[in-house]
């Protein structure tokens, strides 16, 4: 019936899903995975954010019953340690090292007369002794110092002091103000969510670009028939590969080249390092991605199926990588997968880089994780194209 | 030195034998046409012979070295069945990619590039799209980076389809001029009559060749006065009443 004929397309949509499982499969995959790695993501609360305590309080000794008070402790045992993971450190000294060197993101400081002054501000209240209140304030402050890159974490960090020290003054039915004073931090003095988001959105976005490129190019080659004339020439795989990577790494590093540029004058971004470091950053994660679609074009035969593979390389990396929100806050049984994700080190790297001013005497780690994804991608690349002859 | 040897060679796709026990040697500065129906196993033999595809048995030397160590692909050059280009490149992009993977210097490479589109009738589409170019077009250039680096040997899957007959004429003229400098030329066809011009040739069917030898030989034992009509006996005589 020729009214009818539109169902000869609908059902030849469905053969061709006969032939082709694997888009069929993806179809109705894709969705379920996006929503779940959505929802576990965006459920998570912030965990394991690693503090560290330096506490001089002398604390106070009562009159009556000649016995030692320390507010600073109730204080610490009110910290709320779901989030904070808290270490102790006896200096001011050793425990600013640890945040300079990424161990803590935060130092918080109880000072020598934390509780002493408290006592005093309360007797001063209850005689009504105001020049005593006003020469109390100074002295109940808790300062806390971090690392202020990761601009959520440092917010949580010192909204869960205050609210430890509320709920002390609440149990201990004092009406005392106390200050906490985050003024002075170790790094990125004055940084923004933007400054945090940007390292995060450069990495996101050359993974993205470069991965997406270099697969739908490559599917290209193989149906066109271009990949066998090559291979029908003295080129290697390897060298087929190198040619690729060298380029996507240039590219890497036009990218951030490109991206700073707006960053800094569209958006008075800081970038306090090494532009150069930030470069051989876009490069290697340029060779990183580059291969990796290279890999996954193994696994289409055509533009279409190599398509689909776009929510399973945007979906993780953009939820799980740490570009919008820290590691801290993605829920502690899916982070192994954050660390299997190569734009994590690269948006770990560009930040440092960016707005702790670091070197690669401290970003070594990551410059080796890139390094080893780029190596175990490549090799496997070119183990993809060697297989071809086989498979063909 | 013979261009090819080729002993037992087999390639299977699941259940299907594309190329089933192949015995052939080819002479050097032979111009030999592989010939059989689509699906005969022709295309599957010159990607053997390349090593694009791994045999499941069976050894070939191509110019002496075997199939199964590496052959020497600076000395062949490959014209595919599909164009096989970069569409997005012009042609002299093209040729200088291919040049230079052959590890032509650039003055070689600019002469050689000119006398190639020359033999191809496309020197005036030198700076043009591949994209720009009609299908037969992209043919002819498929073939001029096959001759770009004067190799000794060349595989030439269907190089006359889509190519019309003035210019079929001159493709010949080509390949005999090639063989008299000593350049061994295989090609696959479906041209019978295109066949004739070939030294010898080789009648594939279901992966088998069915019969070798120079045209007029074949046509004088098969009793026929042309080469369509030869296979036909042929293949009825190997499997009555099934020809493909």
């Amino acid at each position: 019936m020729k009214g009818l004929r539109f169902l000869m397309v609908t059902k030849k949509i469905f053969w061709n899903f006969r032939h082709d499982k694997r888009s069929l499969a993806l179809m109705l995959l894709a969705p379920i995975l996006s929503m779940m790695v959505f929802g576990i993501a965006f459920s998570g609360d912030m965990e394991d954010v690693k503090v560290v305590i330096v506490n001089l309080d002398q604390g106070y000794r009562t009159p009556v019953f000649n016995q030692s008070v320390k507010i600073s402790q109730s204080v610490i045992s009110n910290m709320d340690r779901d989030v904070l993971d808290i270490s102790y450190s006896s200096s001011i000294e050793d425990g600013l090292k640890g945040v300079e060197d990424g161990t803590y993101y935060s130092l918080i400081i109880f000072p020598e007369n934390f509780t002493m002054n408290i006592m005093a501000y309360k007797s001063a209240m209850a005689s009504g002794n105001v020049t005593a209140i006003m020469g109390t304030t100074e002295h109940s402050t808790v300062s806390i110092r971090s690392d202020q890159a990761e601009v959520s974490v440092v917010s949580e960090v010192n909204r869960l002091v205050m609210q430890a020290i509320a709920e002390t003054m609440e149990q201990g039915g004092f009406d005392v103000p106390i200050d906490v004073d985050a003024s002075d931090p170790v790094y990125g003095e004055g940084a923004t969510f933007i400054d945090m988001f940007i390292p995060g959105i450069m990495g996101f976005t050359i993974f993205l670009l470069t991965t997406t490129l270099s697969l739908i190019t490559f599917v290209g080659e193989r149906t066109q028939g271009t990949l066998y004339r090559l291979m029908a020439t003295p080129i290697t795989e390897g060298e087929i590969i190198l040619g690729y990577a060298l380029a996507f790494s240039i590219l890497g590093m036009a990218q951030v080249a490109l991206l700073i540029a707006i960053a800094v004058l569209v958006f008075d971004v800081m970038v306090v390092g090494n532009l150069l470091l930030t470069f051989l950053i876009g490069s290697m994660l340029g060779m990183v991605s580059v291969s990796l679609g290279i890999l996954l074009s193994s696994l289409a035969r055509r533009e279409s199926q190599a398509i689909q593979f776009y929510p399973l390389i945007v979906m993780p990396t953009f939820l799980l990588a740490g570009i919008f929100w820290p590691l801290e806050s993605i829920p502690a049984y899916l982070r192994p997968l954050s660390y299997g994700i190569p734009v994590t080190y690269a948006i770990k790297g560009l930040r440092s880089v960016m707005v702790r001013g670091w070197g690669v005497a401290e970003i070594w780690p990551q410059l080796l994780a890139l390094t080893l994804f780029a190596t175990a991608f490549l090799l496997g690349a070119v183990l993809t194209l060697k297989m071809e002859r086989r498979r063909a | 030195m013979n261009g090819v040897e080729i002993r037992g060679l087999c390639k299977s796709y699941g259940k299907i034998k594309a190329v089933d026990g192949l015995d052939l040697t080819v002479g050097s500065g032979q111009v030999f046409g592989l010939l059989g129906p689509n699906g005969s196993g022709k295309t599957t033999t010159i990607k053997l012979l390349l090593g694009l595809i791994k045999p499941d048995s069976g050894d070939a030397l191509v110019l002496g070295r075997s199939i199964s160590k590496g052959i020497e692909l600076e000395r062949v050059g490959y014209m595919p069945q599909e164009t096989a280009l970069y569409e997005e490149l012009t042609v002299h992009e093209n040729l200088k990619l291919f040049g230079g993977i052959f590890g032509m210097k650039k003055r070689a490479l600019e002469e050689r590039e000119e006398e190639v589109l020359r033999i191809v009738d496309l020197k005036g589409r030198r700076d043009s799209l591949l994209s720009e170019l009609s299908g037969g077009q992209r043919h002819r250039i498929s073939l001029a980076v096959a001759l770009l680096h004067s190799p000794d040997i060349l595989f030439l899957d269907e190089p006359t389809v889509g190519v019309d007959p003035p210019l079929r004429v001159s493709f010949w003229k080509t390949f005999h001029d090639l063989k008299r400098k000593g350049v061994t030329i295989i090609m696959t066809t479906h041209y019978l009559d295109e066949a004739r011009k070939c030294d010898n040739i080789g009648l594939m069917r279901s992966g088998k060749l069915i019969s070798k030898g120079s045209p007029g030989r074949i046509m004088k034992d098969t009793g026929t006065d042309n080469l369509e009509d030869a296979f036909l006996k042929l293949a009825s005589a190997r499997s009555p009443g099934v020809i493909a």
